[in-house]
């Protein structure tokens, strides 16, 4: 059972058992592969940066695009669909390198030897893991179509409602699949919280 | 053939007219309110990016929170470029514009 996250001298330090750390790890890979580039990678970041620079993404591509993808790389100007267009060019593929290692960073944190559940980050991991998350919520918010605040506040309704159904008849709400990512998502929030607390 | 105009006229003063605007019209950089991020992720964001003071992040979070939108700098378009796209580097929903 997970612990929060404590500020223990340079270190972050939190309890995660074997099954809520590969949860985390592999909702942070598949934000990973969502991310990875367009285009396939050479190997080397400077050539693949170098090589997406300027490159002006395919209209179709875009239109056509999981929704949660276009949630992680929003447009940079509204209003202007030309300026948008631009700065989509010029920074696109270097915001993608960039989430792509982090999230790396914070995949690596993930799967250093833990003694007893331990998990136990330097600031640049905590930092990662941090940022990792927050990709990691905004593509499975939009799997859960959460669009306002309002539909956040509906969702928290909906997962106590369930907990409060299995203590009651011990029914499995779990098999629905919306409510499954809303578990989820509420184990990421959770997380998310106590780690920015933890760096605050 | 061309005749000199009777005034001397001088391009200098349209150059000058042109960098007045753009100094007292710069760009700005905008974070949106989402429904996902977390008010204590939105000032860590703030602090660590900006360096801005717990109490100037916090605030910020708050005209995010409760207005929908906030701006978060402003300055030359180039600079509110990178700013944009360091922001979405975090996963905050932020635009650039010119200010108005």
């Amino acid at each position: 059972m997970a612990t929060a996250f404590k500020r223990k001298g340079s270190r972050i330090v939190a309890r995660l058992d074997g099954n809520e750390r590969a949860i985390v790890r592999e909702l942070l890979d598949q934000t990973r592969q969502l991310l990875a580039p367009s285009g396939g990678s050479t190997g080397d970041p400077v050539e693949d940066l170098l090589a997406g620079l300027g490159s002006v993404p395919d209209p179709q591509e875009l239109a056509d695009r999981d929704p949660a993808l276009a949630r992680l790389l929003p447009d940079g100007h509204r209003g202007d669909p030309e300026v948008a267009a631009e700065y989509r060019a010029l920074t696109e593929q270097g915001l993608r390198q960039r989430k792509v290692a982090n999230l790396s960073t914070a995949i690596e944190a993930l799967d250093q030897p833990a003694a007893r559940d331990k998990l136990e980050l330097d600031l640049g991991q905590a930092q990662a893991l941090l940022i990792g998350l927050a990709d990691v919520r905004l593509a499975l918010g939009e799997r859960l179509e959460l669009r306002t605040d309002e539909d956040s506040e509906r969702l928290q309704q909906e997962l106590a409602d369930l907990s409060t159904g299995l203590k009651a008849s011990s029914a499995d709400g779990s098999q629905d699949p919306r409510l499954v990512i809303g578990l989820y998502y509420d184990f990421l929030t959770w997380m998310q919280e106590s780690l920015a607390g933890a760096l605050l | 053939m061309s005749v000199a105009p009777p005034e001397h006229a001088s391009p200098d003063v349209d150059l000058d007219v042109d960098a007045v605007e753009q100094t007292d019209q710069p760009w700005v950089t905008i974070v949106w309110n989402d429904p996902v991020n977390l008010m204590s992720y939105v000032s860590w964001v703030f602090q660590n990016y900006f360096g801005y003071s717990r109490v100037k992040a916090e605030k910020l979070m708050m005209t995010v929170h409760r207005e929908g939108r906030a701006v978060v700098s402003s300055g030359p378009r180039e600079r509110m470029e990178t700013d944009t796209e360091a922001m979405q580097g975090y996963g905050l929903w932020a635009t650039f514009e010119k200010d108005s």
